[in-house]
């Protein structure tokens, strides 16, 4: 019982020491199973701060290779990952960071075909991701699924995240369906300052260590939105709702969809 | 003249409004990114041009957030 | 059942770390006898162990730097 090595016991020693962790929650972390989807913005400081902890199994789903715009705030990536597939630059640095941890990587892009079966072997999954169609199906496939999951968002100086655990509000509670295809977004919506992706992956990062360790309470049936800007943080109250088309009383959602990507007119018309 | 809350902030509004228009009040730059959370109960956005505001309600703006990508 | 932990040779925070680990392996109700060196180590553990939750039963003197500290589960 308890079996750590010489080495772990070093490593983990800042956990170990918290009363609200201790070897038991540290166990609870190396027994942990995440996925997390997108190794970008949020995935980045995700993955960096599990591999660190020592969860036990991290899986990383992305499909894109590193492009010097995302060294920004992509801060898994380095100058020289330039053109590389993102998992293995990612899986490269969570080993370096601790050769504990188990990567499993999927060079692929989350769709409604593959989702089901990518985080059937998880126990908890991590959105993120930076577009919404892949946001609703993450939502989706979790819901059907029964697998708890952290949602985030982030844009120019703002983030939002919540976490979902069976019963509580999911994203479709919030926001219905993807925005009208008509509503294109315009180019500052790819906007972002850099280091709100640290500040908002960090907070699901912790909410995946308190959900393995069963610490704290989760940010279920809340929306935690914060602008750095000012730094105010607010939690706005959610909940399950009963119109919901996913988990409410009448769902219409009744199977996985792979929204369309809304597109740039100016980029379509090049 | 009535008091309603609006993302946290207590606002003097005159009545009657209706969602839409506080949108409009709002300077909300894209309504269609928007959703509406009117005393913790979802609105549709159907529902935007026709809901009156009352005295005490408590208004949220609930942003789609990506961040990050340009779609291509 | 009485257990032992010597961590003469440990700095402060490994000694408390240990200490965890050793009463995270027994059972409730176990007695813990932990042979710790004077300064940080004698300053820190037992009151750390108190903070958390465990029952310190007695620090005793053993011979030059060397004490025990019994704890219960």
């Amino acid at each position: 019982m308890y079996d750590f090595t010489e080495e772990e016991l070093k490593r983990y020693s800042r956990h170990i020491l918290l009363q609200d962790v201790g070897v038991e929650g540290q166990e609870k972390i190396k027994q942990g199973k995440v996925l997390v989807v997108g190794a970008g913005g949020l995935g980045a400081p995700v993955a960096l701060y599990l591999a660190a902890a020592g969860v036990g199994t991290i899986g990383i789903v992305d499909g894109d290779v590193v492009d010097i715009s995302n060294l920004q705030r992509q801060i898994i990536h380095f100058t020289p990952d330039t053109d590389r597939p993102k998992v293995d630059s990612a899986r490269e640095k969570i080993k370096l960071i601790n050769p504990n941890v188990k990567v499993n990587t999927y060079k692929q892009f989350l769709s409604a075909d593959n989702a089901l079966d990518i985080i059937k072997e998880y126990d908890f999954v991590v959105d993120g991701t930076d577009n919404f169609p892949v946001k609703f199906l993450i939502n989706d496939a979790c819901v059907m699924a029964g697998k708890p999951f952290s949602h985030g968002g982030i844009l120019r100086f703002e983030g939002q995240t919540f976490t979902h655990l069976p019963g509580t509000a999911c994203y479709r509670c919030l926001f219905n369906s993807p925005p009208p295809a008509g509503a294109v977004p315009t180019c500052s919506q790819a906007g972002v300052l850099g280091a709100i992706a640290g500040m908002l992956g960090t907070i699901q990062a912790a909410e995946t260590l308190k959900y393995l360790t069963g610490v704290g309470e989760l940010l279920t049936d809340r929306l935690l939105t914060f602008n750095a800007k000012t730094m105010e943080f607010r939690k706005i109250k959610t909940r399950r709702h009963d119109h919901c088309p996913l988990c409410g009383t009448h769902p219409t959602v009744k199977e996985l969809v792979d929204y369309e990507q809304p597109t740039c007119e100016l980029k379509k018309h090049k | 003249m009535a008091k309603i809350t609006v993302n946290g902030e207590v606002q003097e509004v005159q009545l009657p409004l209706t969602v839409a228009e506080l949108l409009q009040q709002s300077d909300v730059q894209q309504p269609d990114m928007v959703s509406v959370q009117l005393n913790e109960e979802f609105l549709e956005r159907n529902e935007f041009p026709t809901q009156q505001l009352q005295e005490g309600d408590e208004v949220e703006f609930l942003y789609f957030m990506g961040g990050g990508q340009v779609y291509v | 059942m009485t257990h032992t932990l010597d961590i003469t040779q440990e700095h402060c925070p490994m000694t408390f770390v240990r200490t965890k680990l050793k009463l995270a392996q027994i059972e409730k109700g176990d007695i813990l006898e932990v042979l710790l060196s004077e300064g940080e180590p004698l300053e820190n553990v037992p009151r750390s162990a108190e903070e958390q939750g465990f029952k310190v039963i007695a620090v005793e003197h053993v011979e030059g730097p060397v004490h025990r500290v019994i704890i219960e589960k």
